[in-house]
């Protein structure tokens, strides 16, 4: 079978958990598997066991759109693999895109499933704010930007010394890493938080916030929330969950007014209870959650701050 | 008669105080004419024999407040009499000879109601000074957040105040006391003038010659400070005694809940003074600055930085202050100058302050006119441009799609018609809040069933009714009150009935009073008047009644603006009730809270209390503990300030359908169409 | 400093969706479409950055919704607008050449638009067609400043972590947020703006490139989903097992 290829992202001199996520994706399709590291991440490559070789594209030593990218192609010229596993995320778009482009191969994105007999590929993706599943198809080299859960992290991080070679790409200078900015502390870090409250859109007005606060009081629970929230200055982002803001994990997660789009659920999706709370009963929330109620979300909370308090 | 030297000094005076008060009588006619173009000249006789009337009868004054406006009156009678008197207190230093005293029953009768109407303004505005300066009634005081113009933040209504309170005192006592001395001069007291001759022994002593210094004396203090006023008319809120009736006159005669037309579509509104239309700019001239707007204002009362009062007297006190450069056409922005953006934002268009000018002024057309020119360049709280996006381009407030609008009908077990695809008798344009507000769709929902209870050929526009767009336009976004409009008569176009009729009181004024501008010529009815009807023919037949005491609330679109007060009670006491009046009911209602787009911005950060929790506490105060609603936006806002502001259990909150829906409930079996299978959810 | 912002038709999520007849694509009948939400920041962010004497020019696909978008742009302070007949925006390679046929020869020095769309499977705009013309390309940028021929950008990562780059110009960038939320146009100015200015037009077509072939379309299955419940009494049972207050 012709190979599978996955690019590795890392950030801060770790592997991302996406990277293990994308090589059990690549081990349950089989075949040759590939993994491609960057700057120097070739020294961690025996977190990469899963994969048979690793190559090592080079490029700076903190994520470069353009120097990543050309290492990737190099990669891919050096190795023809049928399939490439790029990241969903903010580094992958500017990895698989470029790629796409420059082999002239074709890319499915937002994929939360890929299966393929080494020729031909099937991709399984999430659309129109994860409303729509979509399955396409190619032939041939393909490039599939895959979003975080579709493989498990844990079964993917295995130890192992796959066989080691190097690539080099074109050197650009017209984009410069200059740093990584943390977020502000902020007063509460909700990915440690055990029980949480997260308000989306469906919540309204900034004044409106108060009656989650209230249950928040009521419960013992931290605010979060989605990022519209964040964009409109309501809440820090501090308190922003998914895609860019914070990967939460808490005993108890309750979604109010939150529609379910794919970014948001990346970031909650491991809480071991959730509850949504959202007046359409088809928002895809409600596919993640464990227990539901298709109501006003103000009725609801305001008859639990009655009862438990 | 005077020496020669005095009728000169008189004249003279006449002349410099004439040449010193023309700039400002002339400004101010050259800025008012600099105002956008109004019609206010139609039946301009009627306009005028109208105003001349109400102003005789004191009718707009005695709308509120009505000791003072009795006060008021002493010193409106007495002020206007005395032109008469004034013109025969220049004839007696013109004229040789002449004298009222002993010439006869006319003369008589003069120096009688002279005598009477001296003592009434000496007591009237005796008493008002003793109200402004002793007393300080709390109406006086704006909030502390409100915007207000430097000098009248440190006092400057209180300095004009006094003046003229000074000025009417001297002129009117000096006169008074004039009279005393003519008849002193004559050696005794005259049954024509009793109370000036109580003052005539104080004078008994004095020589003829101190005598007739004494009373030239009094005729300069009197003539001279009426000539040596008129130059300072201009500046005090005095003028209103000129311009107060014209402004009267030349009222709006139009609805008012039909806003004025854009004049400039490509600058629309007003962002500057001389942008306002012109009787906005008669308004500040007109104003006595007596703050009876602020007192009935809910945005006011609730804390928040709006007052009504301050607007006019901010855009008064700047249009006194640049009088010859806003004359040459130079403008000033009213924002920040004569209110801030907050509380042009604050305003709920409830139509109070209009209402209870004694004046006819008209301080929320202005803020109108302002949120015109704000919208036209985004200038505007973030919530409010969300919800205008929503209407935009989903027609309804609430961000949902358009499709769902009649998901409201799903819970029933009635099938309703399709205006838009059949004929109806009455078509029945639902809106947004009873379409959407999860707190109204059961009263919705009610609504469909008595009406098909009773058999009513009615039906609703199942896809493609979109907000009337009544609030749209009062936030001031036309362009989309047009979009809106102009959507709904063209599905209204594909309909055939015979009657609107509507639950929502701002639908109703939109449909009624803005949209024959656009083309859209309906007769409208609000469901409270459908159903007396109902009522009163005996096609809604209620032989088991209910019982007991309850109030109800005027909604401002209904009531104030359309003059809708008694249907609704009559619905009410058919179903049994018996209605307790709150203090501010009909007109004087006292707004929710939730128009002019309130209801989609954010709670102000300096509100006190919401008109809503007011308004509840008002009910509780006569002692009801029903609340009786027919708007949906009310029952939103009633419902919500019933728990918020800590009653829950003590009062409901209940709309006119509910009584109508449980009286009819006995009668629910016999009225049901034969195939319809049971109404009761 | 000329800047370009790329804009995209898109249906509104706030509607429901459905699978057409086909069973490969969305059922457009009825269907509400609008700006592409990550478009309008792009906008937003380009009227900001923008000073005396710079240009921002809105381009669009010609298409149902091309003169509104347009027109909204140019209300809200864009200097002009592009309608580009003969392209296709069926997916993202033909999105990318027909804007670069439009942006070639245009001097612009920066070219803006929205992150990703809700239906681009085929890959994210900003990123393929800085590929397609040879142009740098930051994706995720949430901010902007320009100085000197070289734009410095945050890209977000995860855990609300940013990174910072400087970019030559000239350069693609795909905004995730503006500075500021968009600002509104108000539908009496749009109005206006249609009768006293007028669009230019420039004629592009679509791509040569294959991508994947769709070949089923559904809506999620909801198997597994949440247990719904009708009772709020119900919910508090389930909080007070889970030992909740």
């Amino acid at each position: 079978m012709a190979g599978i290829m996955v690019i590795c992202e890392h950030l801060a001199g770790e592997f991302s958990d996406i990277t293990f996520e994308m090589l059990d994706v690549a081990n349950k399709i089989g075949g040759d598997i590939t993994a491609v590291t960057f700057g120097s991440m070739k020294e961690k490559s025996g977190e990469l066991g899963i994969a048979n070789n690793v190559i090592d594209a080079g490029g700076d030593t903190e994520y470069n759109p353009e120097s990543y990218a050309s290492g990737a192609k190099a990669a891919v010229e050096s190795n023809s693999p049928s399939i490439i596993l790029v990241a969903s995320t903010s580094m992958g778009y500017d990895i698989g895109n470029p790629l796409a482009v420059n082999l002239g191969i074709p890319l499915a994105s937002y994929c939360t499933g890929v299966s393929s007999d080494g020729t031909n590929h099937e991709f399984t993706s999430s659309l129109y704010g994860g409303k729509m599943s979509v399955t396409s198809t190619a032939a041939g080299p393909a490039i599939a930007l895959m979003l975080a859960g579709a493989g498990d992290a844990d079964a993917g991080r295995v130890s192992g010394s796959p066989s080691l070679s190097q690539v080099s790409g074109e050197s650009l200078d017209r984009v410069r890493f200059k740093q990584l900015i943390e977020p502000d502390a902020g007063d509460v870090d909700i990915t440690q938080s055990e029980i949480i409250i997260a308000i989306g859109r469906g919540i309204g007005g900034k004044d409106d916030i108060e009656i989650a606060e209230e249950l928040a009081e009521v419960i013992d629970a931290d605010i979060a929330c989605s990022r519209p929230l964040v964009d409109a200055g309501w809440l820090p982002k501090s308190r922003q969950v998914g895609k860019s803001g914070m990967k939460v994990k808490p005993k108890l997660y309750i979604a109010l007014g939150i529609s379910g789009a794919p970014e948001h659920i990346e970031g909650m999706k491991d809480s071991t209870t959730i509850i949504a709370i959202n007046s359409d009963e088809n928002a895809p929330i409600f596919d993640v959650a464990h227990y539901g109620m298709a109501e006003d979300l103000f009725d609801v909370v305001e008859e639990l701050i009655d009862e438990l308090e | 008669m005077f020496s020669e030297q005095e009728r000169m000094v008189f004249i003279g005076l006449v002349v410099i105080c004439g040449a010193l008060a023309w700039p400002g009588f002339y400004n101010m006619f050259k800025i008012i004419r600099k105002g956008g173009e109004v019609n206010r000249f139609d039946n301009i006789i009627k306009r005028f024999l109208t105003a001349t009337i109400d102003v005789l009868l004191q009718k707009p004054i005695f709308k509120t407040r009505p000791f003072v406006s009795i006060l008021h009156a002493f010193i409106f009678f007495g002020f206007s009499f005395y032109l008469l008197v004034n013109v025969s207190d220049l004839l007696e230093a013109f004229v040789e000879g002449w004298t009222t005293i002993d010439r006869g029953p006319i003369f008589g009768t003069f120096n009688l109601l002279a005598d009477l109407f001296s003592v009434l303004v000496l007591v009237g505005m005796i008493s008002m000074l003793y109200r402004r300066f002793v007393v300080k009634p709390k109406a006086f005081e704006f909030n502390d957040n409100v915007l207000l113009h430097p000098k009248v933040a440190k006092g400057s209504i209180k300095k004009d105040s006094l003046f003229v309170g000074i000025f009417i005192l001297l002129h009117v006592g000096s006169r008074w006391v004039g009279t005393a001395i003519r008849m002193a001069e004559e050696g005794h007291t005259n049954a024509w003038l009793p109370t000036a001759s109580l003052l005539v022994p104080l004078f008994s002593d004095m020589s003829p010659e101190s005598l007739e210094q004494a009373f030239h004396i009094t005729w300069w203090i009197a003539m001279g400070l009426i000539v040596m006023f008129i130059p300072y008319f201009p500046r005090s809120k005095h003028i209103h005694l000129m311009i107060a009736p014209i402004n009267l006159a030349l009222g709006r005669n139009t609805p008012v809940g039909a806003l004025d037309p854009v004049i400039d579509y490509s600058s629309p509104g007003a962002s500057g003074i001389l942008e306002l239309p012109w009787p906005q700019l008669l308004d500040p001239y007109a104003c006595i600055m007596c703050t009876r707007c602020h007192e009935v204002c809910p945005a006011h009362e609730s804390g928040t930085s709006l007052s009504p009062s301050a607007l006019e007297i901010n855009k008064r006190y700047l249009m006194n202050e640049s009088g010859s450069s806003l004359a040459a056409g130079e403008d000033i922005q009213l924002l920040d100058s004569a209110i801030s953006s907050d509380a042009v934002w604050s305003c709920t268009t409830c139509n109070a302050c209009v209402s209870i000018c004694p004046v006819g002024n008209e301080p929320m057309q202005d803020i109108i006119q302002m949120r015109r020119s704000m919208v036209f360049d985004s200038n505007m709280p973030d919530e409010l441009a969300d919800t205008l996006r929503s209407l935009d381009e989903q027609g309804n407030s609430f961000g949902e799609s358009n499709r769902k609008r009649s998901r409201w009908t799903k819970p029933l077990n009635i099938d309703i018609k399709d205006a838009s695809k059949e004929a109806v008798d009455i078509l029945w344009f639902v809106g947004d809040f009873a379409s959407f507000n999860q707190s109204c769709t059961d009263t919705t929902r009610k609504v469909a069933e008595v009406l098909t209870a009773a058999g009513v050929d009615f039906g609703i526009i199942k896809k493609g009714e979109k907000s009337a767009g009544n609030d749209v336009r009062r936030v001031g976004e036309e362009g989309l009150f047009e979009s809106l409009a102009e959507q709904n008569i063209e599905k209204l176009a594909g309909c055939e009935f015979n009657r609107i009729m509507t639950t929502d009181p701002h639908t109703f004024n939109a449909l009624k009073n803005e949209y024959p501008a656009l083309g859209g010529e309906y007769e409208v009815v609000h469901y409270s008047t459908l159903l007396l009807e109902m009522m009163e023919s005996g096609i809604i037949n209620l032989d088991e009644t209910l019982s007991g005491n309850a109030t109800y609330h005027d909604p401002c679109y209904l009531g104030r603006y359309n003059g809708i007060y008694e249907a609704p009670r009559g619905v009410i006491e058919r179903c049994g009730l018996s209605i307790v009046e709150m203090p501010r009911n009909r007109d004087n209602s006292l707004c929710c809270g939730a128009g002019g787009g309130q209801i989609w911005m954010n709670d102000h950060d300096d509100m006190t209390q919401r008109p809503s929790e007011m308004r509840i506490e008002e009910a509780l105060s006569v002692g009801v503990s029903r609340f009786l609603v027919a708007c949906p936006k009310d029952m939103t806002m009633y419902s919500d300030a019933v728990k918020t502001s800590g009653h829950e259990g003590e009062i409901i909150v209940e709309d006119i359908i509910d009584l109508v829906y449980s009286a009819m409930n006995m009668q629910v079996e016999k009225m049901l169409p034969s195939n319809v299978d049971g109404v009761l959810t | 400093m000329k800047i370009a912002v790329l804009l995209k038709w898109v249906p509104d999520l706030v509607e429901e969706l459905e699978v057409d007849d086909d069973g490969i694509g969305i059922d457009t009948d009825d269907l509400k479409f609008k700006l592409n939400e990550f478009d309008d920041h792009a906008l937003e962010e380009a009227l900001q950055i923008a000073n005396d004497g710079d240009e921002v020019v809105a381009i669009a696909i010609d298409g149902d919704g091309t003169e509104k978008m347009l027109y909204t742009a140019i209300a809200k302070g864009a200097s002009s607008g592009i309608r580009l007949t003969g392209g296709s925006n069926s997916n993202t390679a033909n999105l990318a050449a027909g804007f670069a046929t439009a942006l070639d020869g245009g001097n612009y020095d920066l070219i803006l638009t929205g992150v990703q769309s809700v239906d681009d499977l085929d890959g994210q705009l900003g990123p393929i067609l800085a590929a397609n013309m040879g142009l740098p390309c930051v994706s995720v940028v949430s901010s902007l400043n320009v100085s000197g021929g070289v734009a410095t950008v945050t890209k977000e990562y995860s855990g609300g972590i940013v990174a910072e780059f400087e970019v030559d110009l000239p350069a693609v960038l795909g905004i995730q947020a503006a500075r500021e939320t968009p600002r509104y146009a108000p539908v009496s100015k749009i109005r206006q703006v249609q009768q006293s200015t007028d669009l230019a037009e420039k004629s592009v077509s679509g791509s040569s490139t294959s991508g994947t072939i769709i070949t089923a379309m559904s809506e999620p299955e909801t198997g597994g989903g949440a247990k719904m419940l009708d009772d709020v009494e119900d919910l508090i049972e389930i909080l007070k097992g889970l030992g909740v207050s």
